[in-house]
């Protein structure tokens, strides 16, 4: 399923940095609104005109939340390196050994996302991908 | 979370379950049994070779892995290393300068000398270009040179400013190469750059002296003006960090049970004599040193910027570096325990060393008052300089805090932010701040931290680290 911005996220309250939870019916859409949240906190919640599309794939582990990690922190780097933000995601898979995702990215604009967070880094503090209620949840703390 | 009162402002968390020490925390107040840090205290007592305690300055707050304001010395044979003790700003920190200046000098061309400082030093998201990129055989130099490389290059105050940093602004085991090509890509053209979040570079009056013999040898006058840098590692310590833990994290069964079972996978921690672990001490100790430059460069260009803002001399200027503290490190030292000597490899979480008098560490101008200990608070309220003690040796593997730390989330200061000029309740009260983005400064306003006022008076209570001055914001800029 492929979801664009905006998704709703949890504000985990953290006091140092930022935390956030999100639900989906599979694992694939819970990972996907993380996605999208990490792009919210970056974009500072301001529109994100996506210019291409990429096939992302990352290894991972351990477990799903372990892979989730793993596809957020390759997209933290292009967004430091290249500025690059999702504007949408479509999870294809995500198991304990991986994750693969098509991503469609637009730019950092310093104008119109001046309100968005300097995400540094993906931690693996509490992080999150797993059943719950008969759906997933997914949960991350960023480095900000 | 158990706690019991030892003295005073310490607290502890009794050993259980697989705790390997103690808990101890320090704390004004006894400290709120649901708060998530206790928790993370108490898991920094799981880590393999850990000695003597889990401890935690009063300024803790919720981290990640570690507490923010935890410290925890791991024996250095037989003990374990974990990235995120050390965290992903690797040596983010913060250096004083003294000048000659007073503070009538500054108040009078406040703006112009703020906006100046504004302008010299890139601040904010991705900030960049404050010098040429380095190429891959500079940034070499810089990793394994650290401050000493921009003092070499002209950014500096005066000639002996890496003298007047912790361990002369170099760790000496730092290795280039372990340093990926991700992480240069991320801080190649970051150097010399603030970053944002909490990070600042703030000018202060000299407003209180504790302690005049000791201010005296830290050449801290009342009514005279300091400037403050709090920066790190900026992209490249991230990605470093970044990188080993999830090797570690992958890894982790490698080592056995204790490492394969902690309570937090942010705790992922590999044997410091391990391969893997040395490897990692070669790239933080290489991160660390990029943080030296970055705070060495930023106070060649505040000088220039204080020069030409005020158009006076060098020497009417008088910037001296009073001294240069890390805030998340690793580092071998050889402490006393159990009354013996022994090497030990101490993570400083958001903690600051704070070696007492006498000791051959200290640069010879302080080693009779103790080494400088640089406490930033926020940027409406003021800032400590303290010195170390003995009983920090022989308490805290010569540790202390490392500022006020936080007392609100991001999320929750923005709230109580809404609808206010935190820019001009400053201006108000005669702080002049430029900052790249409003939501920074609501983020940042005082009541999202605790009063330092109190987080250094219970170092001071405890012997930890004793008052010398107080700094007081007058010009302040931000990411």
């Amino acid at each position: 399923m492929r979801l664009a911005l905006p998704q709703p996220f949890e504000d985990l309250g953290h006091t140092a940095d930022v935390g956030v939870r999100v639900r989906g019916a599979t694992a694939e859409e819970a990972l996907a609104r993380l996605v999208l949240a990490f792009a919210t906190l970056a974009s500072g919640g301001a529109g994100v005109a996506a210019e291409r599309e990429e096939r992302v794939a990352v290894q991972g582990g351990p477990g799903h939340a372990g892979s989730a990690v793993a596809l957020l922190r390759e997209l933290l780097y292009r967004l430091a390196t290249e500025g690059l933000v999702p504007a949408a995601c479509e999870v294809l898979r995500v198991d304990a050994a991986g994750a693969e995702a098509i991503v469609a990215f637009g730019r950092r604009d310093p104008v119109r996302h001046a309100e968005g967070a300097d995400v540094k880094a993906v931690t693996w503090h509490v992080a999150r991908l797993e059943r719950e209620d008969g759906g997933w949840v997914a949960q991350a703390v960023f480095d900000v | 979370m158990k706690l019991r009162r030892i003295e005073g402002d310490l607290w502890e968390i009794p050993r259980e379950g697989r705790m390997r020490v103690p808990g101890r925390v320090y704390s004004a107040g006894p400290p709120a049994p649901d708060d998530p840090a206790l928790q993370q205290v108490a898991n920094v007592a799981h880590l393999p070779g850990i000695l003597r305690f889990s401890l935690a300055m009063p300024d803790i707050h919720w981290g990640y892995g570690f507490p923010i304001g935890g410290v925890a010395a791991m024996d250095a044979e037989h003990g374990a290393v974990s990235p995120g003790g050390v965290g992903y700003d690797i040596n983010c920190g913060v250096r004083v300068l003294t000048t000659s200046l007073e503070e009538e000098d500054v108040r009078a061309r406040l703006h112009a000398i703020t906006a100046q400082l504004y302008r010299d030093i890139p601040t904010g998201v991705g900030a960049s270009r404050a010098i040429p990129r380095l190429s891959d055989d500079e940034l070499d130099e810089v990793l394994a040179s650290g401050a000493r490389w921009a003092v070499r290059r002209g950014f500096a105050a005066a000639s002996d400013d890496a003298e007047r940093c912790e361990e002369g602004g170099r760790l000496s085991g730092a290795d280039p190469s372990e340093v990926s090509a991700r992480a240069r890509a991320r801080g190649a053209d970051q150097l010399g750059t603030l970053g944002s979040g909490n990070h600042f570079l703030e000018l202060d009056r000299i407003a209180e002296v504790y302690d005049p013999a000791v201010a005296e040898a830290f050449g801290l006058v009342p009514g005279r003006v300091a400037l403050q840098i709090h920066s790190g590692s900026r992209g490249l310590g991230y990605q470093v960090c970044d990188e080993f833990i999830a090797e570690i994290a992958a890894r982790g069964g490698e080592f056995g049970d204790d490492y394969a079972h902690l309570p937090d996978p942010q705790l992922a921690a590999a044997p410091i004599a391990s391969a893997l672990g040395q490897r990692y001490l070669g790239a933080m100790q290489a991160a660390a040193n990029f943080a030296w430059a970055n705070r060495q460069v930023m106070t060649g260009l505040a000088v220039r910027a204080l020069l030409h803002a005020l158009r006076i001399s060098e020497r009417d200027l008088g910037a001296r570096v009073l001294y240069d503290v890390c805030h998340n490190v690793a580092k071998l030292e050889e402490h006393e325990v159990d009354g013996a000597a022994r090497r030990v490899l101490v993570h400083r979480k958001g903690a600051t060393r704070c070696f007492g008098p006498g000791d051959p560490r200290v640069p010879a101008p302080y080693r009779a008052a103790g080494q400088p200990v640089l406490i930033p608070g926020d940027m409406g309220r003021y800032s400590y300089v303290l010195a170390g003690t003995a009983r920090a040796m022989t308490d805290t593997f010569g540790s202390s805090c490392h500022g006020a730390g936080r007392l609100l989330s991001r999320g929750e200061a923005l709230r109580r932010g809404r609808g206010r000029s935190i820019a001009r309740e400053l201006a108000a009260r005669g702080i002049e701040v430029i900052a790249r983005g409003k939501k920074t400064l609501a983020e940042e306003m005082s009541e999202a931290y605790k009063d330092v006022a109190q987080v250094v008076a219970v170092m001071d209570g405890a012997g930890i680290s004793r008052l010398v001055a107080r700094l007081e914001p007058m010009g302040v800029i931000k990411g």
